[in-house]
């Protein structure tokens, strides 16, 4: 309860400082129609030679597209403001503040802010699911597993993306993660069956592009895939585990600014 | 005299870049995307579905790879953050344009980049045999060439995208226009000869398909390179090069330096 609060406070704060920048939000609006127009021109570019991204019909590659956009939409929304900031505050020690807190800190360096940047991203990306989920002829069933894989898939790009945020306790600098994972995102718009075998293999067992967007489409759809898509839930959790012990770990090496 | 500032303008701030090692490790990885799209392709092609082979792909992609690395900028993010943390009025006092120290910091980083590029190119072609063959030594230079101009042309207007923090508080967005712009219109996505005639025929005239397919052509051999494309090239690089001066020139004046 006194985290939703917390919650409320922080975007509240986050939101209104960011609306000062008007100009750059009217120019993210644009931003993200040419972007997502342009994203979906390079999926149509293979189904007009007549092409199926691995054997997926057009419309149920499109929920998977719209998958990529969602967890898209949040990576701007909130991964990549709340990361900047957690080196910003190794840099300057700001880091103390937060750990003196009665809150836990991993929560609090990750949701601190909230960019309205995203917020363009968010809705075309809604929207692109629900016209993808619509075209494939989902059934109650299906929209529920759909929200539900939904959730997971961005709790799991999460995980990761705090994991690797917390590596900035010792090289400082960020910038480069947010690019790095900005290309992951890029490529997860495509099914993994798309992809040449050894790709595949590593797109599923290396990085976890294939629990991004395909599995959850997958859910969504029922196709028949046995238990391999749920294990996105597993590999979620695991990596949030995991997130947590890291940070944990990281601070033990993390010496303020000035000590 | 000005080769022994440009000299050391360039140690130092290859110096400053061997620092960040780490990060710019992470940079490249960063740039992995065509390889994706490499992935997707030569799939595609493997089915018969595209007029090229698997192998085409695979040169073309790392040819647009390599073609983007070489001409990767920050200047817009390096500039404005000068000008919003007062840091421009250390450079100021120096009888040095800041644009080029801004340039040698540019320069400075591809000395770190190529060997980690060298690297990845003996990784991909081990991994994938028969992907690189030698392009001759008048296309490997032409698309030198072209990639050189790119970087310049690229290098501008991220400058005049740095300048307008003189104005504006905020203008990371509107790279970021430019940004997706280059990377659905350079012929990174796809080969551009896949994109309809209409589109092509358009795109002739703006910076974008010269900035990575241009060179990609050259290295690759994937479509006979067009060397029009050089012209409009320069045409564009010194039409951002007018305006970064411009824009020098008329914002230097707003300038009042944090907390004086």
């Amino acid at each position: 309860m006194r985290y939703l609060r917390l919650l409320g406070i922080f975007w509240t704060a986050a939101a209104a400082a960011r609306m000062e920048y008007r100009a750059a939000f009217v120019v993210a609006i644009f931003a993200s129609l040419i972007e997502t127009a342009g994203k979906l021109f390079g999926v149509y570019l293979f189904y007009s030679s007549g092409f199926e991204l691995g054997g997926w019909p057009w419309q149920e590659a499109l929920l998977v597209f719209g998958f990529a956009q969602l967890v898209d939409a949040f990576f701007l929304l909130f991964f990549v403001p709340n990361l900047r900031r957690i080196s910003e505050m190794v840099q300057d020690g700001t880091l103390d503040f937060v750990l003196l807190k009665p809150v836990d800190s991993q929560f609090w360096v990750s949701v601190q802010k909230l960019d309205p940047v995203g917020l363009p991203y968010l809705l075309l990306g809604a929207a692109l699911l629900g016209y993808a989920g619509w075209a494939s002829g989902l059934e109650v069933g299906g929209w529920a597993r759909l929200a539900f894989a939904g959730t997971g898939a961005i709790f799991l790009v999460y995980a990761l993306a705090f994991l690797l945020a917390t590596t900035s306790i010792w090289f400082v600098k960020i910038f480069n993660v947010v690019h790095f994972l900005s290309s992951l995102i890029w490529s997860a718009q495509y099914p993994v069956q798309a992809y040449a075998r050894p790709f595949r293999i590593f797109l599923t067992f290396v990085l976890p592009v294939y629990f991004m967007t395909t599995a959850p489409a997958e859910l969504a759809l029922g196709r028949a895939a046995g238990v391999a898509p749920w294990a996105m839930f597993l590999v979620a959790l695991a990596l949030f585990g995991f997130s947590r012990a890291f940070w944990r770990f990281a601070l033990r090496f993390y010496t303020s600014a000035s000590s | 005299m000005l080769l022994a500032k440009v000299r050391t303008l360039l140690a130092v701030h290859f110096a400053y870049m061997l620092e960040y090692r780490a990060e710019i490790f992470f940079w490249i990885l960063g740039g992995l995307a065509p390889f994706f799209f490499m992935a997707a392709w030569s799939e595609a092609a493997r089915q018969g579905y595209t007029p090229y082979s698997p192998l085409e792909y695979a040169r073309y992609f790392f040819a647009v790879f390599v073609a983007r690395q070489l001409a990767i900028v920050w200047a817009n993010w390096t500039f404005s953050d000068w000008v919003r943390s007062g840091k421009l009025s250390f450079y100021l006092l120096q009888p040095l344009d800041p644009m080029w120290r801004l340039l040698a910091d540019h320069l400075g980083e591809r000395g770190v980049r190529f060997p980690v590029l060298a690297v990845i190119g003996a990784v991909f072609a081990a991994l994938f045999p028969g992907a690189l063959v030698w392009p001759g030594w008048g296309a490997l230079a032409l698309g030198l060439a072209a990639s050189a101009l790119a970087f310049l042309l690229s290098f501008f207007v991220a400058y005049s995208v740095g300048l307008l923090a003189f104005w504006l508080e905020d203008a990371t967005e509107i790279f970021e226009l430019w940004y997706v712009l280059v990377l659905f219109f350079s012929g990174m996505l796809a080969p551009l000869s896949l994109y309809p005639e209409a589109v092509q025929r358009v795109l002739l005239w703006t910076p974008f398909p010269h900035l990575v397919y241009l060179p990609a052509s050259y290295w690759s051999g994937l479509e006979p390179a067009d060397a029009r494309g050089f012209a409009v090239l320069l045409v564009w690089t010194l039409v951002f090069f007018a305006v970064t001066r411009l824009l020098w020139r008329l914002g230097r004046r707003r300038y009042s330096a944090m907390g004086a």
